[in-house]
């Protein structure tokens, strides 16, 4: 079965969306924001000691780059479930693209929601981050999926 | 356990960091969490204690491996929203418990993985979200590194 309900469906993808390049400054600045200081995502000399060409940026970044992603479509106050998984590591420069697509959808009534497949791919093509996440589909919270 | 305030500068700040640029992230005094946001449960609790639990020591002895964190991987991060996401102004309770630890031969040597969950539940005793982690510890068993 596949129903399309709420204007989405099975299969459906959405127009990416680029972060970067990555800077030590975004970096940094995520690592304030989440209280992660762990150091070998800025500090290149320790990163080169541990085998790193140089410090590496953090995968809960580009988790937070596919949940941006997921807002602008679904809304701010919609997400049920976001999971991601730590798939590659990112170096400064590195431009990535959020991707996002529909696998099904659920549920009915308010609390009809969206199945999400999302993957973060650098330059290469390679994914960096991959994951799935559940969104409500009220009518307040389609409001980015119109302009795609 | 520790008490966490869900603050509005915290969540300002967090959005500017990963890219987030909505109104209701930015300027709403009530402002929603974003779906990672409670990464920041680390400003309020230490999450590292879960693998000073007892059940957490025993479950690895019991495979054979003593659990240290300068050999921590984060793997993955699941997060999930019970009734309204939770917003600016709220403060919650949070809780951790074990899930499991599971030995995993890998291409690389042994591995565990260890999962567990941190809870997050409002000033009303409801519970509002979840964050389940996998983590492993690498090159643990049968390996001289």
């Amino acid at each position: 079965m596949t129903t399309p309900a709420f204007g989405v469906e099975p299969g459906q993808a959405f127009a990416p969306r680029e972060f970067g390049p990555i800077t030590i400054t975004d970096i940094v600045r995520y690592q304030g924001a989440s209280g992660d200081l762990n150091p070998m995502h800025h500090d290149d000399e320790m990163a080169r000691n541990a085998g790193y060409p140089a410090s590496f940026s953090v995968g809960m970044l580009g988790a937070g780059y596919l949940a941006t992603y997921c807002t602008e479509l679904f809304g701010a106050r919609s997400v049920r479930r976001f999971r991601t998984r730590f798939r590659k590591v990112v170096y400064r420069g590195e431009v990535l693209t959020a991707q996002a697509v529909v696998r099904g959808t659920r549920g009915s009534g308010g609390d009809a929601r969206v199945e999400l497949g999302l993957a973060l791919f650098d330059s290469s093509g390679a994914v960096v981050v991959d994951g799935s996440a559940e969104f409500l589909l009220g009518e307040a919270n389609t409001v980015g999926i119109g302009g795609v | 356990m520790a008490v966490m305030p869900i603050e509005r500068g915290k969540i300002r700040e967090y959005a500017a960091a990963t890219g987030a640029s909505r109104p209701e992230y930015l300027d709403d005094p009530f402002a929603p969490i974003p779906p990672t946001f409670l990464a920041t449960v680390v400003f309020w609790d230490d999450l590292p204690r879960v693998f000073e639990f007892p059940e957490t020591r025993a479950a690895c002895a019991a495979i054979g491996m003593v659990p240290d964190v300068r050999r921590l991987l984060s793997l993955e991060q699941e997060y999930l929203f019970h009734g309204e996401i939770l917003h600016a102004g709220e403060t919650v309770s949070t809780g951790l418990r074990l899930d499991s630890v599971d030995l995993e031969e890998g291409r690389s040597g042994s591995r565990a993985m260890v999962r567990f969950t941190v809870t997050f539940t409002d000033s009303a005793g409801e519970l509002r979200a979840e964050c389940r982690y996998t983590s492993a510890f690498l090159a643990t068993v049968g390996r001289s590194v």
